[in-house]
């Protein structure tokens, strides 16, 4: 069976006056239908990059190696055209922050008739309707269908957005950072319904985020990012419980919850991507660094069946 | 003026009493529309709140977008100026005062905002950025060349001590050569060089990654056990604030619903709206993934608020005489129309929602006589379908007149209740 999205070998490079910045370095990873996985890591790592590139929404003069196949098809040697009908059709993409996504003088009705008017050839009437059941679905009620984004809260801006990526039943959403800029019961709500999605549709859902708390909520697999590598991918269960990179062990104990008794930080701070350090990225903050990590970069090994961490000592932690 | 005793530094020497504090803002509704209505909107951002914060002490204010936190944090460093009640900082009543005393006062209240980058000049120098305070409360008879030679060796301990080293380095650079945690902790150096009494926190670190999240947190906590600083952290977070906060007071649209020691409420949360914050925060681990109270939509317009308790129409413990009142009939019947599998003919039957009118407890349509009595039992059943306390506090349901109304009981009155060591505005504790 064909793997349903393959990034291999990925590196993304943006260039700038002072040099390249390597935002992703030879990412390999998997994901199968039906599958949430979470990707995290802090500010710069690359989790954004990952999305935009899955997605060729790169900014011009981006440098692409390595293959992302999705469904068997390498999406950074599809045309234009041709990526441009998978977009919104087979994978979608919901941004951090609703507001700025939404065109401030376009009634949200349009916004649903544009996309599905380039996507399919049906009749305006029969774009309209489909737009009003993907409110519907979302809870918004059909008389506000022709108000403008701004007569709308910020929690059904995003469901808004939300049924805006889904109205053409995309088979993976990629959603980065949809919670970030809301209030605590209405990214509960949304983390709800995203979920409630992925059932009824059967959807793949990949979610960008720095926070490890929901994705423990809603993650089947989770992915972990260092400085534009990949430096541990597993299951929800086996990241949270034996996380086997250092940067990991940092992240989860950085979380501040309820039970927290002492608060935790990762010393120093994520390093330049233009020159990034040698062997491990991660040796300068790394509390258990050796002479090893400074020379020698470490591979991604698999210490568990389905558990691979990017660490010299990974199977120390074991 | 309320003459309170000094009591000096001993340890419970009351720093800040806020008492009934009230900050409306009006709403621009066109001309027009303001002569037909002749009357005023305003948003109730904050509307009477009271609490008394002691010297050394961190209390945590929290609430969602919109419950009026910010606005607290803003009137209590007289950002802006209040609307009513009184801002009591050291025995004095601040509410009302005008330029010059209110400059003064900033020597000993700072506010610290949520963006880093936001509070910074990209054009000032670092050093230049701490050491602005200094300059601008400096006195006028020292002279230039010896101020700025004290001021530089004072803003060096300063970055020394709020951990932004190597100080004399980062003394030269600009904002845009900082990381997002040397950029916090630059602002908390200009916030306390001036050695402030009061730090009014409003998010400050929301924006930065969980990694360096506790590290700002812990300089926080070192600061006020070595300057004995009272804070008012301002957070959206109930686990961040649980950490650092000694009290908490819970805000939702405008008013405190529940403040006591963080202890209590963390153990035994009593308030709904305090139980579904709590409910909500993520537990870090996939095994444990735990039933959430989620109440009911979003928060309500600050401008119309609902009546009796604020927090009635979302919440999942309401009772019958927490103030139910004819927009929440709309409420219920636009749901109900909306959703064609409960509709069936009911909008033929009740017409469109846009036929109906709530004021105040009343609810209804004009109608006919003959309609009358099928509209009121479609009314009945749709009313079952609502929240169970919803039905008991219906009063009447027929004609009266041209309309078909439904009246709710009045809502019982709401006060502050004493549970424990804490006080919660809730019917639920209310005897």
């Amino acid at each position: 069976m064909e793997t349903f999205l393959k990034i291999d070998d990925l590196s993304v490079g943006y260039w700038t006056r002072r040099g390249k910045v390597g935002a992703l370095v030879g990412i390999r990873l998997e994901m199968s239908e039906g599958e949430t996985l979470g990707i995290v890591g802090e500010t710069g790592c690359g989790k954004s990059t990952l999305g935009k590139a899955i997605l060729g929404i790169l900014p011009p003069l981006t440098e692409i190696q390595g293959h992302i196949f999705f469904r068997g098809r390498d999406l950074p040697r599809l045309g234009l055209e041709e990526y441009r009908r998978l977009r919104a059709k087979e994978i979608a993409l919901i941004f951090q922050d609703p507001m700025t996504r939404l065109n401030p003088l376009m009634r949200i009705e349009n916004h649903f008739v544009e996309e599905i008017l380039a996507h399919e050839s049906v009749s305006k009437a029969e774009a309209r309707s489909r737009a009003r059941e993907a409110l519907l679905s979302m809870g918004i009620h059909e008389s506000r269908i022709r108000n403008y984004p701004h007569e709308f809260s910020g929690g059904m801006r995003q469901r808004i957005m939300i049924a805006l990526a889904l109205v053409l039943k995309p088979s993976l959403l990629i959603a980065d950072e949809p919670t970030t800029s809301l209030d605590v019961i209405v990214e509960s709500q949304i983390l709800e319904i995203l979920q409630d999605l992925k059932r009824v549709y059967h959807m793949s859902l990949q979610l960008i985020t720095h926070n490890m708390g929901i994705v423990a909520e809603i993650c089947d697999r989770v992915a972990v990012l260092y400085a534009g590598k990949l430096v541990e991918l597993g299951s929800a269960h086996d990241v949270f419980h034996k996380p086997l990179h250092p940067y990991t062990q940092g992240l989860l104990a950085s979380i501040i919850h309820l039970d927290t008794k002492e608060l935790h930080s990762i010393e120093g701070s994520p390093p330049d991507l233009i020159s990034p350090p040698s062997g491990c990225r991660f040796h300068p903050r790394c509390p258990y660094a050796q002479q090893i990590c400074v020379e020698k970069e470490p591979p991604l090994v698999e210490f568990q069946k389905g558990h691979l961490a990017a660490c010299h000592f990974g199977d120390t932690f074991l | 003026m309320i003459e309170l005793t000094q009591s000096g530094d001993t340890e419970s020497s009351e720093i800040l009493r806020v008492e009934n504090l009230q900050v409306h803002f009006p709403v621009k509704i066109p001309l027009l529309q303001r002569i037909v209505q002749r009357e005023k909107a305003v948003v109730h951002a904050v509307d009477g709140v009271s609490f008394v914060l002691q010297t050394g002490e961190i209390m945590g204010l929290v609430g969602e977008s919109g419950c009026g936190k910010t606005t607290v944090g803003r009137a209590v460093v007289r950002l802006i100026e209040p609307t009513g009640g009184k801002v009591i900082f050291e025995d004095r009543n601040i509410a009302k005062a005008k330029g010059g005393t209110i400059r003064a006062l900033r020597r000993e209240m700072q506010i610290i905002f949520q963006d880093p980058h936001a509070s910074l000049n990209p054009a000032m120098r670092i050093g230049d950025a701490i050491g602005h305070p200094l300059w601008i409360h400096r006195s006028g008879s020292q002279s230039r060349a010896s101020f700025r030679r004290e001021a530089r060796e004072n803003v060096l301990s300063m970055m020394r001590e709020v951990g932004l080293t190597p100080e004399e380095q980062l003394y030269d650079k600009y904002p845009g050569d900082l990381s997002g945690g040397q950029k916090q902790r630059a602002v908390i150096a200009r916030a306390i060089i001036l050695e402030p009494k009061l730090l009014v926190v409003d998010e400050g670190v929301a924006m930065l990654d969980m990694s360096i999240r506790a590290k700002i947190l812990e300089l926080m906590l070192d600061l006020k056990r070595k300057h004995a600083m009272t804070y008012l952290f301002i957070t959206h977070d109930l686990a961040t604030a649980k950490f650092i906060c000694d009290r908490i007071a819970i805000m939702y649209l405008g008013r405190i619903v529940e403040i006591g020691p963080s202890k209590e409420i963390y153990a035994d949360p009593k308030h709904p709206y305090t139980k579904a914050l709590l409910s909500v925060i993520p537990v870090p681990d996939p095994d444990k993934r735990k039933e959430k109270i989620l109440p009911r939509g979003e928060v309500p317009d600050a401008v119309n608020l609902p009546l009796g308790c604020r927090f009635h129409p979302r919440c999942p413990a309401v009772l019958s005489s927490c103030g139910w009142e004819g927009r929440d009939f709309l409420d219920l019947l636009d749901e109900h129309l909306s959703d064609p599998k409960r509709a069936g003919a009911d909008e033929t039957i009740l017409g469109p929602i846009e036929d109906w009118w709530a004021k105040g407890l009343v609810a209804g349509r004009k109608t006919g006589p003959a309609d009358a009595a099928k509209i009121t039992e479609r009314i009945r059943a749709i009313l079952a379908e609502g929240p169970a306390a919803m039905v008991q506090a219906v009063g009447t349901v027929g004609l009266q007149g041209k309309n078909v109304i439904i009246e709710f009981r009045g809502p019982d009155t709401l006060a502050q209740t004493q549970v424990g060591e804490r006080i919660v505005e809730c019917l639920l504790y209310q005897n």
